[in-house]
């Protein structure tokens, strides 16, 4: 399996959601909302070709000469949006663009915008390195971790079918 | 008219794409459906569509299902991008060869429940010889199942069950709406041509909400993997029949919504719903689909739709992490 800077998210949001993703049990984009804005977006994109950069399994949102940023919907979990970020920087040092990360939260109902700065270091590579290969052992494992009732379940796509 | 993401077609016609739009053309004219609201369209009659049509529905992620002149399910049109798991579908495998009776005797206790439920009802306005029928799905139903059994007898087992309630109807539907006995290809009589429709569009809902989940719909565990392309969805739509189909037809025959003289259409050999008829019973059934109840663990409102789709959601469970199956009951939500 590949490891993704979705997965590495998920894997520090909560290992349960990063287990069903990586074997394709991907309950997102489920609701009405998303649903139509992904017609309208698809029927407006009829044409066009997509703007996002995709290297290899990453997908950037924004690359200057100085930075990658990301941007986050919610500031709900700060340490899983670093290491993703770190993960993307990683795989774009690898390819020989070094940048650093910049992390954007843009929430709706927030007047300041909260932003983020992450930079690799030997340490922070060693360990990406490692978290790799755990996420790798865990996601192979049999069966998930069982779901602990948790106030970040409340907004999660897998509420439903954790809870039933 | 109907519930909001479903259309059904009823007339002889043409669907087309037009702009951003679905177009319906009948000898009445031109009918405008949006496409950000639709997710379903039911072909009841002669409709032509064309390749334009299908790569407009899939890139909208429409479904849409064909019945023939008797109202019997033809197939579905699915758009492309559909959820799959490779594990699970292994895994899925793993229970037809593991778990396979478990889940099957899950299914028809939840019908028993189920029916038990509906004709208590009936029972509670002095319907007092549904009792004895009554008793035998409260005690002698899970005796049985208890029992080690094969596939063939749990099938008996139901069938038992089912051939038991099309007898009861006669203690409390008008006479003219009693099934006698069950007939499908075609529908001999009025009762047969409402559960035959009933049945095949609970059957095709189930088939599109097992569609938004990753389970493989050729492996059931009920029924044969063999008897038809989505033989997952004649297991999960088993313990909705009662409460969805069953209890519409029950209250339309009741009220006199649905008359024998007024809504179908006897012919030699067939009886068939009229187009009023027709109109009636899928709109209510609709209705029943889209009502909502509150959700005793999920804590919110959920509609019976989304209930179908969430026993898909618990034989993923099932299946991935060995919690038990129990399948939708209308009595734990009371
Ligand atoms: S609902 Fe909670 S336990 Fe389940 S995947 Fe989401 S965050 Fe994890």
């Amino acid at each position: 399996m590949k490891v993704t800077g979705t997965l590495v998210n998920y894997y520090f949001h909560c290992k349960r959601q990063c287990w069903l993703h990586a074997n394709k049990i991907n309950l997102e984009d489920n609701s009405e909302d998303v649903r139509i804005g992904k017609i309208l977006h698809e029927l407006r994109a009829e044409g066009n070709k997509n703007s996002e950069i995709a290297i290899e399994s990453i997908k950037i949102d924004k690359l200057t000469p100085d930075y990658l940023i990301e941007h986050k919907k919610s500031d709900a979990n700060i340490e899983a949006a670093k290491w993703q970020t770190l993960f993307y920087l990683k795989i774009l040092k690898d390819k020989g663009i070094e940048r650093k990360g910049k992390i954007q939260f843009d929430e709706k109902n927030k007047q300041e915008k909260t932003i983020i700065y992450v930079d690799l270091t030997e340490d922070i590579e060693k360990r990406l390195q490692e978290l790799e290969q755990e996420i790798i052992d865990y996601c192979s494992s049999a069966t998930p971790s069982p779901a602990i009732l948790d106030k970040k379940c409340k907004r999660c796509a897998y509420y439903d079918y954790c809870y039933i | 008219m109907m519930g909001r993401s479903t259309k059904y077609l009823m007339s002889m016609g043409e669907l087309k794409r037009k702009d951003h739009s679905l177009v319906f053309r009948n000898d009445k004219g031109n009918t405008y459906i949006p496409i950000e609201g639709i997710k379903e369209i039911y072909c009841l009659n002669e409709v032509s569509l064309n390749t334009k049509l299908f790569q407009f529905l899939s890139k909208a992620g429409v479904t849409v299902h064909f019945f023939d002149y008797h109202h019997q399910y033809c197939g579905t049109f699915y758009p492309k991008e559909q959820l799959v798991s490779g594990k699970l579908t292994v895994m899925q495998a793993q229970a037809y060869m593991n778990k396979r009776m478990d889940i099957a005797k899950a299914i028809v206790q939840g019908i028993a429940g189920n029916i038990h439920q509906v004709l208590y009802h009936y029972y509670k306005h002095d319907r007092k010889d549904l009792k004895p029928f009554l008793d035998w799905l409260r005690k002698d139903v899970p005796v049985y199942l208890a029992k080690d059994l094969d596939s063939k007898q749990v099938l008996f087992i139901e069938g038992e069950i089912w051939r038991k309630f099309y007898t009861s109807f006669s203690s409390f539907l008008p006479a003219d709406f009693v099934m006698n006995k069950r007939v499908r290809r075609p529908p001999d009589n009025p009762m047969n041509a409402l559960v035959s429709l009933g049945n095949s569009i609970l059957y095709s809902k189930t088939v599109s909400q097992i569609y938004q989940t990753h389970l493989n719909q050729t492996i059931s565990f009920l029924h044969e993997p063999s008897e038809s392309r989505f033989s997952l969805s004649l297991d999960l739509c088993e313990v909705f029949k009662p409460i969805i189909v069953f209890r519409t037809i029950f209250e339309n025959v009741n009220n006199r919504k649905l008359q024998v003289e007024k809504h179908f259409e006897r012919k030699l050999n067939y009886c068939l719903l009229n187009k009023q008829g027709k109109e009636i019973f899928l709109s209510s059934l609709e209705e029943r689909f889209n009502s909502v109840f509150q959700h005793p663990v999920l804590k919110r409102k959920v509609s019976y739709k989304t209930a179908i789709k969430l026993d898909a959601y618990k034989l993923i469970k099932l299946i991935v992490e060995n919690k038990p199956f129990v399948p939708f009951s209308v009595k734990e939500l009371k």
